[in-house]
């Protein structure tokens, strides 16, 4: 089933168009990959999804409700959760005043205990540092606490920004298989990523972005094989 | 307050009772905001603080605010600001600029928004109680006590005004905008018949009541009943802030102080919360400029420039911001060093200039760092809900005394 879908949408920064005319979905329960260089949109992309950033044209649709004109607060209470890019931590906050900002929209608090538990199974380090603040963590850590943080609103969709960034390669092997595990919980995935090696290998679909464009689409696994994408994206040609 | 819903957690950690240890006297505090990294840098003060007992604690404070409210009747020798000035009008003064601070505080310390024309709300306030109140008004009077409350609604009134328009701007953009509104008001002031510029209210009004000689208690030359009227509201108001503070909305300001855009995607509808610490901030300033306005007796334009603006803010940043603690003292003391020292008092905005470049080199936090445990309350509720860390652990945080035991009880019956 359809959970998110994107029709001809359009972000500009001022004159400066940032995305052309973006369509795609994200089916409930899949990982979705959107690979892309710098500049491509994919950050834009992913904040226009949560609401930071208004589109000029196009819907989105989120669980079959028009979310286009959505306040960014109130689609987090819809399900959209979002790991931003730069990791975005509360850096003055500790780690248990982290993940209980990210409970801020919730409305049912019975469940808080039973996310606050996932999310220390997913991230052991987080508990070894729950009282520490946010800012003297590694940036693995703090990729940790962002994703986290996320889940701690109990997200139909989870959105992680280029969750691999600035990150040692276990780091980010570790990363990708933990993005594996949210998914096989029930969560919905979307992530942006220049690594596509890793991307590619852990997503049921990917999509990849070129100046502001979807070029190609496909499962991960085609577009692992695909020549272009190869000689573009991987390294390898 | 906010100790809230759920259920009472099995509370056996250690750990977790150093940690309701350190809320608990924080709370009992209400004054002591020196969380973990204030800590660390200011040393052996809050240490010794945190040490106490919630009961020493309370003593402690309740002989800090008798000294303070005895303070004009010592007159000590040393501190006191005579012969230059009248040390009673001195210490309303100085309790003036302390509920300004901590009126600015709300803005910039919680909420992060720099604002640079916060004179503004207080030549509002002080035209409201003036324009109420003056016998050269030609508007309706009342007593002056009315007009405190309608000063602040109408302050309020003022700051949403600004704020719904200026707040989706950010940082420097804000703090310009903001300037801009602060001379508009003191110009409005002057170009508006109505307002009377540079001649302005005589005979501002005071609250009632009489000595027996028939002079009004509240005189403009006596400071002891304005001091002791603007020290209570200053307690009341730190009170209520306090609460403010340790509230979903403190959680919600901080947030959107440490990362906005953060905050949005958590669900914090920051516009909403920016607009509230705007509105709240502008009321406390002015409430202030009523209280000046009845104690001075007299209001016109010339009192409300960018200088006092800057003046406020170099209060609030000299105190800690985002410290309310903090912004009293700093208050205070932007007010009081010119009055005592008269002889440089001519120099003071070189001499704060100075100070603010040495405080932000030395101790960039300011005299009293905001405390960084603000979410305390949140994380407190948070494990009551999820009634979490059932077993013991060693997190090197060496197990609460008899003290901490005490307060965590207390944390938990509350």
């Amino acid at each position: 089933m359809t959970l998110l879908e994107l029709k001809g949408v359009s972000v500009h920064y001022g004159r400066i168009q940032a995305l052309r005319d973006i369509s795609f979905t994200v089916d409930e329960g899949e990982v979705v990959a959107l690979i892309g260089a710098n500049g491509a949109g994919k950050t834009t992309t992913m904040r226009t999804i949560s609401g930071l950033l208004n589109c000029s044209e196009g819907s989105i649709t989120f669980g079959g409700q028009d979310i286009t004109k959505m306040k960014a607060h109130i689609r987090v209470v819809h399900g959209i959760s979002q790991a931003p890019e730069g990791r975005g931590i509360f850096p003055g906050m500790t780690v248990m005043e982290n993940l209980d900002m990210g409970t801020f929209g919730r409305k049912d608090r019975t469940g808080v205990g039973r996310d606050l538990d996932r999310v220390f199974d997913l991230f052991p380090r987080l508990k070894e540092r729950e009282k520490q603040y946010g800012g003297t963590m590694s940036g693995g850590e703090q990729q940790m606490l962002a994703i986290g943080r996320a889940l701690m609103s109990n997200p139909k969709l989870l959105l992680l920004d280029e969750p691999s960034m600035g990150l040692a390669p276990q780091f980010i092997r570790q990363i990708f298989r933990i993005i594996k595990e949210i998914n096989n919980q029930g969560t919905t995935v979307l992530v942006v990523e220049q690594n596509a090696n890793q991307a590619l290998a852990g997503a049921h679909r990917a999509f990849v972005l070129e100046t502001g464009e979807i070029t190609h689409s496909g499962t991960g696994k085609q577009l692992l094989e695909d020549p272009s994408i190869k000689e573009a994206y991987l390294g390898v040609g | 307050m906010s100790m809230t819903d759920g259920p009472t957690p099995l509370r056996t950690a250690a750990a977790e009772q150093a940690a309701e240890e350190r809320e608990a006297s924080s709370k009992a505090a209400g004054k002591s905001d020196l969380g973990q990294r204030g800590r660390r840098k200011s040393g052996s003060f809050s240490d010794r603080w945190h040490a106490l007992s919630r009961q020493q604690q309370w003593a402690f404070l309740v002989v800090v605010v008798i000294l303070a409210y005895l303070l004009p009747l010592f007159n000590p020798p040393i501190i006191t600001t005579e012969p230059g000035n009248n040390f009673a009008l001195a210490c309303f003064d100085m309790a003036r600029f302390a509920l300004i601070a901590v009126g600015l505080n709300v803005v910039v310390g919680y909420a992060g928004l720099l604002d640079l024309g916060y004179v503004a709300f207080f030549a509002v306030g002080s035209y409201c109680a003036a324009m109420l109140t003056s016998p050269d008004s030609p508007f309706l009077h009342i007593p002056y006590l009315w007009t405190i409350p309608i000063a602040m609604a109408v302050t309020m009134f003022f700051g949403v005004v600004l704020g719904v328009p200026t707040l989706r701007l950010r940082g420097d953009y804000l703090a310009i905008v903001t300037l801009g509104f602060g001379e508009i008001v003191r110009i409005l002031a002057t170009i508006i018949p109505a307002m009377k510029g540079q001649v302005g209210f005589q005979n501002v009004g005071h609250p009632p009541g009489t000595e027996a000689g028939g002079t009004p208690i509240f005189s403009n030359s006596n400071g002891v009943p304005w001091y002791w009227l603007t020290l209570t509201i200053i307690i009341i108001v730190t009170l209520l802030v306090g609460n403010l503070e340790r509230s979903r909305v403190g959680r919600a300001w901080i947030a959107i102080r440490e990362d906005e855009d953060a905050a949005e995607i958590m669900g914090v509808p920051t516009f909403k919360y920016k607009v509230w610490a705007f509105a709240i901030g502008a009321a406390i300033g002015g409430l202030s400029g009523a209280l000046f306005a009845g104690q001075v007796g007299f209001v016109n334009n010339q009192k409300f420039d960018v200088t006092t603006s800057i003046l406020f803010l170099a209060a609030v940043v000299l105190g800690g911001a985002g410290n309310k603690v903090g912004a009293i003292l700093g208050g205070a003391l932007v007010s009081y060093i010119p009055l005592r020292f008269t002889a440089i008092a001519e120099y003071k905005y070189l001499i704060f200039g100075i100070a603010l470049v040495l405080i932000m080199i030395f101790r960039s936090q300011g005299l009293l760092p905001a405390r960084q445990r603000l979410l305390a309350y949140g994380r407190t509720a948070l494990n009551k809900i999820t009634s979490r860390d059932a077993e013991p652990k060693d997190t090197g945080i060496p197990p609460a005394g008899p003290e901490g035991r005490v307060a965590g009880q207390r944390g938990a019956e509350a």
